[in-house]
């Protein structure tokens, strides 16, 4: 949890899309290039399958199901961010990702009421960076298998 | 001293480790503390060890009532306190004395552990005490309550290391610890406050970080608690009003700080050798032994890529250089499996263990139940690794109690069915082959599985009109929530035990079914493997997927012609060895491509009436599989058990064929939501 005196929290940012995204960067473990994913039958549909991360079995998300959004085929510039939330790993499939950033906490907004939809539940809030827009991750509701209430948002 | 009673056989195997640790403590600190002698400035951390270690012979040997050690104990714990405290200076003499007193403190649990005449103390305690400071009380006396009450200041016994680790564990979180002690009586008993009951109390307050139970001289037992948690006073007062006494306790960090004793220094002699008793026990931490199987795992990995490879170059190289190169492969892959082996075996503790913790469990039960029980073991000495052994304690609780407190039926009822008025609970186990099974089998009435079928659909857990056979009782015992008493009592909890006991053996890679006969009884299975991690398996192909199948669950691999597959309804059933075999579809199962109905292949799996054959397009090798667990909530899915690498980074499924085979006999279509609920309620 953050604290509300906090300035400032790091982020990792991506794209999936064609819209940014950060993660705090305290849920990051690493990112990797997304290699043969190995798909697990009757598992939700936004899993792709598992795949090995410092020998653990992981299971990967695609963000773009998560969202409601088209898969698209992975590429070069595909990456899996791998998140520890709790005791859980779990690997999100991003379009690209290779920012770190800093964003200071007033910067961040909760999201407006009109994307409280498929995607805005997993959102803890928006960023104005200068003209540029980052969307904040509730990493946590993202891998809720339940899928429950999104958590408040600024508070997660 | 009494002969041990069985029971307490396994506390006495701790009781010599843990001697033995601290005293190997003692010999390496005490010895380094000689170059010392003389001077006033000591080693602290090694006085602070050493004083910790005879603090700790103390409290465990007077737990185990071997007063002779606890008193020697005493007197060198007060010896290292004076030194501690500066009271007393190092001299030669006083080393002489701690190395002597040592040294009779060795043979006096030698001889307890060989049931041999304990040695003489006197001279070894007086000798000590004339080095401690004058001022002091006459130490030789021993501790304050000398049987059970040492240790711990305020008269608490010692805890066990593994105990005291998780109460500084606990206390790290905050709140406060507290000494409970409930006295089972029949006015308490009226108001519903059993043991039980009082458990549940506590781990709502907090964390039980110890709980025994103790037989006073009149032979009354009573249950000790120590929990930690933020407990208030007014949580404190309204236990005490139910009939417990409650004490603070204190934190572990403060022993005695009691009677001080300064020490004029004398001289001193040349320095003596211990003595070392030796001892064959290594104490060995688990996740050692985890690294040390990984590690295992790994070179298990790089042999199969080298058989992979060495099979690719067979061509390319001379015959008679293959063969060499093979013969090295071959004689690796036994000395690994040598090797696999005897890191297993080092994993491996008996299970009684666990079984003997179910007797106190029978006793408390049957009594608050007001039903007569006998308990029967057998196969005690059954080995399973220690990571088992740990998990199934509380699978095994819960169907114990289900089985006294639903199970069996009253001593009127058993008469009148003609039946013994004791009911028997037997627990049982054995391996077979590369499995243990563990049965808990009572002679009890029995499931109705009518009256389980009403209540499940009472419930909505069933569909209605719908029955419960053998196939699906499991499920629905299992189904969070089910119970089949309305007043579900606290004994057995209320259905949730059995869903996370099976959630907790299927993580362990085994399986658990059930049989019940209506007025004879009903026996829980439990079959896992030895051990984990590493396993054999067959690779099978379905669908364009690769799937590991572990080998000790199939028992035949048969061709599937279509020809000769009948088809009845829905179902389609192969014949095997004169019978019926039902067809289990993988491909279908799996939502994969379902191959060509050209031949394919079936691995006979289950038994008796569960015996299925899964279909798989082809069955590519057989090799050791890695297992790792797949833990996350998000691919926990029917039929999957974990999954394994092959040496190219690639996850391969495997297949908890168990699992499938259940499956098969249910209607899935129907039972599968049910599945998802039951893995989403995690």
């Amino acid at each position: 949890m953050i604290d509300d005196t906090a300035q400032a929290d790091t982020f990792i940012l991506f794209d999936l899309a064609g819209t940014t995204y950060g993660i705090r960067s305290r849920y990051v473990q690493q990112m990797e290039m997304l290699e043969h994913v190995t798909p697990v039958p009757n598992a939700p549909p936004f899993v792709e399958g598992v795949v090995f991360s410092r020998g653990q079995v992981i299971p990967a998300v695609s963000l773009r199901a998560r969202f409601g959004l088209e898969k698209a085929p992975y590429d070069l510039r595909t990456r899996l961010i791998v998140v520890q939330v709790g005791s859980r790993v779990v690997g999100l499939i991003v379009d690209s990702a290779r920012e770190f950033l800093s964003i200071p906490e007033e910067a961040i907004q909760p999201p407006p009421e009109a994307i409280s939809d498929t995607s805005g539940r997993f959102l803890e809030g928006i960023a104005m960076l200068g003209s540029r827009m980052v969307l904040v991750l509730n990493v946590e509701a993202l891998v809720d298998i339940a899928e429950t209430v999104p958590a408040p948002p600024g508070g997660a | 001293m009494s002969e041990p009673e069985p029971f307490s056989a396994a506390f006495l195997d701790d009781y010599f480790a843990e001697c033995d640790e601290h005293l190997a403590t003692v010999r390496r600190d005490l010895l380094a503390l000689e170059s010392s002698i003389g001077e006033a400035a000591l080693d602290r951390e090694r006085l602070e060890s050493l004083f910790r270690a005879f603090h700790s012979i103390k409290g465990l040997s007077g737990m185990v009532g071997l007063q002779e050690a606890e008193r020697l104990a005493h007197v060198l714990e007060s010896y290292l306190r004076a030194l501690r405290r500066g009271e007393a200076v190092l001299t030669q003499a006083g080393m002489d004395a701690a190395v002597a007193a040592t040294r009779t403190l060795e043979q006096v649990i030698g001889a307890f552990r060989e049931r041999a005449p304990i040695p003489e103390v006197a001279p070894a305690i007086s000798r000590l005490e004339e080095i401690l400071p004058a001022a002091a009380p006459p130490p030789s006396q021993p501790p304050p309550a000398p049987q059970r009450l040492s240790g711990v200041p305020g008269g608490f016994p010692e805890l066990p290391e593994r105990e005291r680790e998780k109460l500084l564990a606990a206390l790290q979180s905050g709140g406060c610890a507290y000494w409970v002690e409930f006295r089972p009586s029949p006015a308490l008993a009226e108001r519903g406050i059993n043991v039980n009951a009082v458990r549940a109390r506590l781990r709502e307050a907090g964390e039980i970080v110890h709980a025994a139970p103790r037989v006073d001289a009149e032979g009354a037992i009573s249950f000790e608690f120590l929990v930690v948690g933020p407990i208030g006073e007014a949580q404190v007062a309204e236990w005490e009003r139910d009939g417990l006494s409650c004490r603070p306790y204190p934190l572990p960090e403060a022993p005695a700080a009691a009677e001080a004793r300064p020490a004029p220094p004398s001289a001193a002699p040349p320095p003596p050798t211990l003595s070392l008793a030796p001892s064959n026990v290594v104490r060995v931490d688990l996740a050692r032994l985890d690294e040390l199987m990984r590690l295992v795992g790994e070179l298990v990995i790089d042999r199969s890529r080298l058989e992979d490879e060495l099979r690719r170059v067979e061509r390319a190289l001379p015959t008679g250089a293959w063969r060499s190169l093979q013969e090295i492969q071959s004689t690796m892959a036994r000395h690994l499996r040598d090797l696999r082996e005897a890191v297993m075996r080092v994993r491996m503790v008996p299970i009684g263990e666990v079984f003997d913790r179910m007797r106190f469990v029978v006793r408390d039960l049957a009594r608050d139940t007001g039903k007569q029980v006998r308990l029967e073991l057998s196969g005690p000495e059954t080995e399973i690794d220690k990571y088992i052994v740990e998990r199934m304690m509380d699978p095994l609780l819960h169907l114990v109690r289900n089985a006294v407190s639903h199970g069996l039926e009253t001593p009127q009822e058993r008469v009148a069915q003609g039946k013994p008025a004791e009911g028997t609970i037997r627990l049982s186990a054995s391996t077979v082959g590369d499995l243990v099974a563990i049965a808990v089998e009572d002679d009890g009435r029995g499931i109705d599985l009518e009256e389980v079928a009403a209540r499940a659909q009472a419930q909505g857990l069933l569909p209605e009109g719908a029955s419960v056979g053998l196939h699906n009782l499991l499920d629905i015992l299992c189904a969070p929530g089910f119970s089949t008493r309305l007043d579900a009592d606290v004994a057995s909890g209320r259905g949730v035990g059995m869903a996370v006991g099976r959630t907790t053996v299927q993580d362990l890679g085994g399986t658990l079914s059930v049989e019940t006969w209506p007025g004879r009884g009903t026996r829980f299975f439990i079959h896992l493997p030895l051990t984990l991690a590493i396993v054999d398996a067959l690779l099978v192909r379905v669908g364009g997927q690769t799937y590991a199948v572990p080998q000790p669950s199939v028992r035949e691999i048969i061709e599937v012609r279509p020809e000769e597959v009948r088809r009845v309804g829905e179902d389609e059933i192969a014949s095997y060895r004169g019978g019926p075999l039902p067809l289990f579809r993988l491909a279908r199962f799996f939502r994969l491509e379902e191959s060509s109905p050209e031949a394919s292949y079936a691995l006979v799996v289950g038994s008796g009436p569960g015996t299925v054959g899964l279909v798989v397009d082809r069955v590519l090798s057989k090799r050791e599989i890695v297992v790792h667990a797949l833990s996350d909530p998000l691919v926990r899915v029917p039929g999957i058990a974990g999954a394994t690498d092959l040496g190219d980074g690639r996850a391969v499924l495997i297949l908890d064929v168990g699992a499938l085979a259940r499956w098969r006999h249910t209607d899935w279509a129907e039972s599968r939501p049910a599945q998802r609920r039951t893995e989403d309620d995690r």
